[in-house]
């Protein structure tokens, strides 16, 4: 492969996100004011409004069930080796937080509407990870 | 509440380019001989045009500098290269663009800010790679997709579609009624860029999958195309040569929960579009059983299935069936004439334009050879339900 993957450029809202993820660790942002999980975290709080909703970045399982897959065959980004699976996963801690992510377990592993993965992390770079899925009976 | 608006501001005239896989001269120069062309169609003068709404998106997820007059048309340049300094130019800017810029012109029309708003939509097709992007880092909203690969609207549309197929245990092969029918229309309009080129299901079959379960010809293709229509109000319109069209009632998709980007799980799709349509129908004052040309926007094919539900048109997990049993061909009285205009997969990635063009050419009559017999209401849908917009069209006040 000649060109890289896009890296995420953290910011001040997604900094400790992307800190975790290189330790491959999952945080999502709580909000400090009503307490609910809000991915991703923006500027104001997703479930209250919140203006100032001073999240804080707790570690999660990074379990949760598969709500819909995708087979990318054709990549519009550089860097990345076709065909592969992305999966949309509802997160065990909170099933209105999705997060979408590439399987790991290649093209033609078995799929199904609920079927149960687990966080893995791809590393991009020196200190720089993305989290990924992997299906939860893989070792 | 209703529209206060409701039937008082018409369509009086339209124009519409070939349309073209990439133009030769201009977007600008395409976009304002259509406009010139509306205007005369409308029997006005141009500078009896005093309000101009579109929206400039250009729906392309690739590195694409996007120039005013080259690659878009804002109302802005289109008033400002026809000499005209309007009362009112304004540009819409969420989803459904199309419906969005119908809605502020009947706004401006019923408020008497302008007499005669001139609604364009013109589309360009770059010639680098449609959704290519050559991006390192991804800031902002897209850091939380592309570094994963998710990126571009097939990826997004593939997640939805799938969703749909696994939850109400549908095929992907029922999806060839729609592209056929779609393309069966379009090949009947002399300026869609299918013209003459009908579609068999084998084809539909045999078209590559570009992100599983989404194939190539479940995709509009990316065009060169502009279109203008005149609105005016319901009284002026009676003085002017075509029958009027009225608009009846809007509605737009209202805020759904924060996703990341580009990610449309389909219970955000089917409960925001519950509200669009209650919107609607609120505004309109009818109701899906009085609809006679319900155009649903298929800038990709699930679409057809999802706003044939949200609208009331078919049960919810049900319009797989319903178009694999016939229940779309708009050559068969029994059935819903849904893509009769050729739609976005029939014409080209005209962003809604098919839709609306079909409600005002059937329900004013100047549909030609195509004309349907006893149409009365239209509907015309653009983008997705929960985001996208739709309007209701009649040929009678009520």
């Amino acid at each position: 492969m000649t060109a890289a993957r896009p890296v995420p450029v953290p910011d001040e809202r997604s900094a400790p996100y992307w800190e975790a993820a290189a330790e491959h660790r999952l945080v999502l942002a709580r909000c400090s004011s009503c307490g609910e999980l809000s991915h991703p975290p923006d500027v104001v709080c997703a479930s209250c409004h919140h203006p100032d909703p001073r999240f804080v970045f707790e570690e999660v399982s990074g379990r949760g069930a598969v709500r819909s897959w995708v087979v990318v065959r054709e990549s519009f980004l550089p860097g990345f080796d076709v065909p592969f699976v992305l999966v949309d996963v509802a997160m065990d801690e909170d099933d209105g937080v999705r997060l979408i992510g590439r399987l790991l377990d290649g093209p033609d592993a078995p799929l199904a509407l609920g079927e149960r993965v687990r966080v893995a992390f791809e590393d991009l770079a020196p200190g720089v990870a993305v989290p990924a899925f992997t299906l939860e009976g893989t070792p | 509440m209703t529209g206060g608006y409701r039937n008082r501001v018409a369509i009086a005239g339209y124009a519409h380019s070939d349309i073209v896989r990439h133009a030769d001269r201009p977007l600008g120069a395409l976009t304002l001989e259509t406009a010139r062309r509306a205007v005369a169609d409308a029997g006005l003068r141009p500078d009896q045009i005093d309000g101009f709404t579109s929206s400039t998106l250009l729906p392309a997820a690739g590195s694409h500098a996007v120039e005013d007059g080259i690659s878009a048309v804002s109302s802005a340049w289109l008033a400002e290269h026809l000499g005209l300094n309007p009362r009112f130019a304004s540009g819409f800017q969420g989803h459904g663009q199309l419906p969005g810029s119908v809605a502020l012109a009947v706004n401006a029309i019923a408020s008497g800010a302008a007499d005669h708003v001139l609604v364009h939509r013109a589309l360009h097709n770059p010639t680098a790679r449609y959704h290519g992007n050559t991006m390192r880092g991804a800031a902002g909203a897209w850091q939380w997709t592309a570094p994963q690969g998710y990126f571009g609207p097939l990826a997004m549309i593939g997640l939805t579609y799938n969703e749909y197929l696994e939850r109400f245990g549908a095929c992907r092969e029922s999806m060839a009624a729609v592209a056929v029918e779609a393309r069966k229309n379009g090949a009947r309009i002399p300026w869609s860029y299918w013209h003459g080129r009908p579609l068999a299901r084998e084809q539909y079959l045999a078209s590559p999958l570009l992100a599983d379960p989404i194939c190539r010809l479940d995709c509009d293709i990316p065009i060169d195309g502009a279109a203008a229509f005149v609105l005016t109000s319901a009284e002026r319109a009676r003085d002017l040569p075509n029958r009027p069209v009225y608009v009846a009632g809007y509605a737009g998709g209202s805020p759904t929960r924060l996703r990341v980007p580009l990610h449309w799980p389909l219970d955000d799709l089917y409960e925001t579009g519950a509200e669009t349509a209650r919107r609607l129908w609120a505004a309109a004052g009818v109701g899906p059983a009085d609809v006679d040309l319900p155009q649903v926007y298929d800038g990709f094919s699930p679409l057809v299935y999802l706003w044939l539900e949200v609208l009331g048109f078919c049960p919810v997990g049900e319009a797989h069936r319903f178009v694999q049993d016939g229940g779309i061909d708009s050559d068969s009285p029994s059935a819903l004439p849904v893509l009769s205009g050729g739609g976005a997969l029939g014409n080209g990635r005209m962003h809604g334009v098919p839709q609306m063009l079909e409600c005002y050419l059937q329900l004013s009559g100047r549909a030609g050879a195509r004309q349907r017999a006893g149409v009365s209401i239209g509907l015309a849908c653009h983008a997705s339900p929960h985001l996208g917009g739709v309007v209701v069209y009649g040929n009678e006040q009520w």
